[in-house]
């Protein structure tokens, strides 16, 4: 049995596991409504009590799109950060923490961090298993653009090769991000540092002119503007990294007598498995450290899952204190509908017909709450990932996955079996008693 | 239109309450199929209770209940409730009609736990019943109704059923006394046309006048049975 769920594919599974959630629903709903047609009594009852209902419906609107809303967003975050990192195989830097580094190298959020020799840039430059090695080299910004020095290597790597217009041929020229707000043949200064502490005439007098816009990648490297990490090198002064003899170089291999520094190397081997023996390789007490992003992502994570955890344990907390108010609000309901109901019963209505129409009505409430709320967690995860992206420039997207569809179904459930006791609660009041209220 | 109505015989009927005061005692009652019977007696002295221990809505009724051949108070809730559909009409006496439903609606509401294949004509029916008393009213709810316009969708909902036993309590009491008058002679015609048993609780001269016979209730107890004085 298990190797035949196990030979299932993903999507099949997904649906029966969501039909087998319905189930218990679905099968109290037919063994109660067969036969019977409650419907216009229950249109009644809804009339009746349109405010009450409304405000019901409402409450499970919230509640249901909270927990829709938590689980889509932290899927969205995970992937869109996953997505982000993706370029980034391997980062050497200069010991200290991976998750202050990550943040500087892939999230590009400004960071100081120690530099690493020439020396050692060249020692994993020209390891046999590397593919790429680029240094980058940040601290200075146009606008809210940060700009970064690195490799030509880099940027089709970045870039995956599409570039509008041309990569760089000089020290003068740089390629933009999909969303930097330049144009091809624009020129530009760099501010020195970034953001409120930008000092802007500090390299006054240097022009960068835009030679290609990068293909948008969906990470924040969308908004920076990158240049040969020599220009970079070069507006402050410093050695750009090839003897004076050779001063017009762009890119590797660097010298390292002149090589003024780099905070972060990112590193792509030829072979997938190579990385981890260039991460074993190049982590080195007191001299190098060479981390996975992806790794110290899912460190964080595990951190996220606690969290998503204790939120998702409020949420659940929620919903069942508005399940539980929802209840009481259908034993209230039905308690101010007890002359009708009774009626029924003196009318001859089988029991498991009054069991239909309070279960029916209480069924609408719910699998309306549930399906606007559905609606509002989608449109809610859809806002905070549009702020999200907004301010970080990770393409963070919560479309609905198989987990919240999951979620809805248990809740729809439980809470319609659930229902079943306020309907079974007016069967045992006395029918006399109902029609003398 | 049902053949003949019910007859009933009663014997040692008793309805006490939970704490065992008796509410009701009737050790002997016979009604005859078709006959038409008023039932009065001072408020509180156990004219609904009799009505809804003829019903079977009393579960702690003790003694017989027998309506032709069935026994109501050996049946369990459900044969009960399934004889009540089957062969009891009830008329209250404020009506208890589903407001936001229009006259048709309410006065077919029980074929909406009938089987489907029935459904249709217990509709037609109520429709015929509903315009037999004056009545149309489709399309409005009956919130908008005189109180005389919702007792006779009250009684088009008894009859729609076909049923040869009417119950009613206190079917004028809500009423002006015009409205009364026409309800009563709408009523009694209607039972009279069909051959159902009518049993009708009411403090209202005009309608246990126009009954076959009268029995009086009070404190609980059968006083007197006789023709209307």
């Amino acid at each position: 049995m298990s190797d035949l769920w196990a030979g299932l594919p993903p999507a099949a599974q997904d649906i029966l596991w969501t039909v087998f959630l319905l189930l218990p629903a679905l099968v109290t709903g037919a063994l109660i409504l067969r036969g019977y047609a409650p419907f216009p009594l229950v249109r009644a009852i809804l009339w009746r009590f349109r405010w009450s209902s409304a405000m019901f419906v409402l409450l499970i609107t919230i509640s249901v799109g909270m927990g829709i809303g938590l689980m889509a967003q932290e899927r969205g975050l995970r992937r869109g950060t996953a997505m982000a990192a993706d370029k980034f195989d391997l980062i050497v830097t200069a010991p200290g923490s991976e998750l202050t580094a990550m943040f500087a190298a892939v999230y590009l959020q400004p960071s100081d961090m120690p530099l690493l020799s020439g020396a050692t840039f060249n020692e994993i430059a020209t390891h046999e298993a590397v593919d790429i090695a680029a240094p980058l080299a940040f601290g200075d910004s146009f606008g809210t653009a940060p700009v970064i020095g690195t490799t030509a290597d880099f940027v089709r790597h970045l870039s995956d090769d599409r570039i509008d217009g041309r990569l760089w041929q000089t020290h003068e020229e740089a390629v933009i991000g999909a969303l930097v707000p330049l144009a091809l043949g624009d020129a530009f200064t760099p501010a020195h540092g970034t953001g409120d502490a930008a000092e802007h005439d500090a390299h006054e007098g240097e022009y960068l002119n835009v030679v290609g816009r990068m293909a948008p990648t969906g990470t924040p490297w969308d908004r920076a503007i990158l240049l040969p990490v020599e220009a970079v090198w070069e507006v402050h002064g410093l050695a750009n990294g090839h003897a004076p003899a050779r001063g017009d170089q762009i890119g590797p291999p660097f010298d390292a007598a002149f090589f003024p520094g780099t905070p972060a190397i990112v590193v792509r081997a030829q072979e997938l498995w190579a990385n981890y023996a260039l991460r074993s390789e190049f982590t080195r007490d007191a001299r190098t450290m060479a981390f996975f992003p992806g790794t110290v992502l899912a460190n964080l994570y595990r951190v996220m899952g606690d969290i998503r955890q204790a939120m998702s344990v409020m949420a659940l907390v929620t919903q069942i204190l508005v399940a539980s108010s929802v209840l009481l609000g259908l034993f209230i309901l039905s308690h101010l509908f007890r002359r009708q109901l009774a009626l029924l019963r003196a009318l001859g209505a089988p029991a498991r017909f009054v069991l239909a129409v309070v279960w029916s009505f209480g069924a609408v409430l719910l699998l309306a709450g549930a399906a606007l709320g559905l609606l509002a967690g989608l449109g809610a995860a859809a806002g905070l990932s549009a702020v999200v992206t907004a301010r970080t420039d990770i393409l963070v997207t919560a479309p609905l996955g198989w987990g919240e569809i999951h979620f809805l179904a248990a809740f729809v459930s439980v809470t319609l079996l659930l229902s079943l006791l306020p309907a079974v609660m007016v069967l045992r009041r006395p029918v006399v008693d109902g029609l003398r209220a | 239109m049902p053949e003949t109505g019910l007859p009933l015989a009663v014997s040692g009927l008793e309805v006490r309450s939970p704490r065992g005061r008796v509410l009701l005692s009737v050790p002997s009652l016979d009604v005859p199929a078709g006959a038409l019977v008023g039932v009065r007696g001072p408020s509180g002295a156990g004219k609904s209770t009799l009505l809804y221990a003829l019903s079977g809505l009393i579960g702690q009724a003790t003694g017989s209940v027998r309506w032709g051949v069935t026994e109501m108070l050996t049946l369990g809730p459900e044969q009960r409730a399934a004889f009540r559909a089957a062969s009891i009409g009830m008329i209250f006496q404020d009506f208890l009609l589903f407001e936001e439903l229009d006259a048709p609606g309410n006065a077919a509401v029980t074929a909406l736990f009938r089987p489907r294949a029935e459904r249709q004509a217990m509709r037609a029916r109520a429709v015929d019943h509903l315009a037999r008393l004056g009545l149309d009213g489709g399309g409005r709810g009956v919130s908008s109704f005189s109180g005389g316009e919702r007792q006779r969708v009250a009684i088009a909902r008894a009859m729609a059923a076909e049923a040869p036993i009417l119950l009613a309590d206190e079917p004028t009491a809500s009423l002006d006394r015009a409205a009364a008058d026409r309800l009563v002679d709408d009523l009694v015609e209607l039972a009279r046309d069909t051959g159902t048993t009518l049993i009708a609780v009411s403090h209202d001269p005009y309608l246990t006048d126009r009954m076959d016979r009268v029995l009086t209730i009070e404190n609980g107890a059968l006083v007197a049975d006789g023709a209307p004085a």
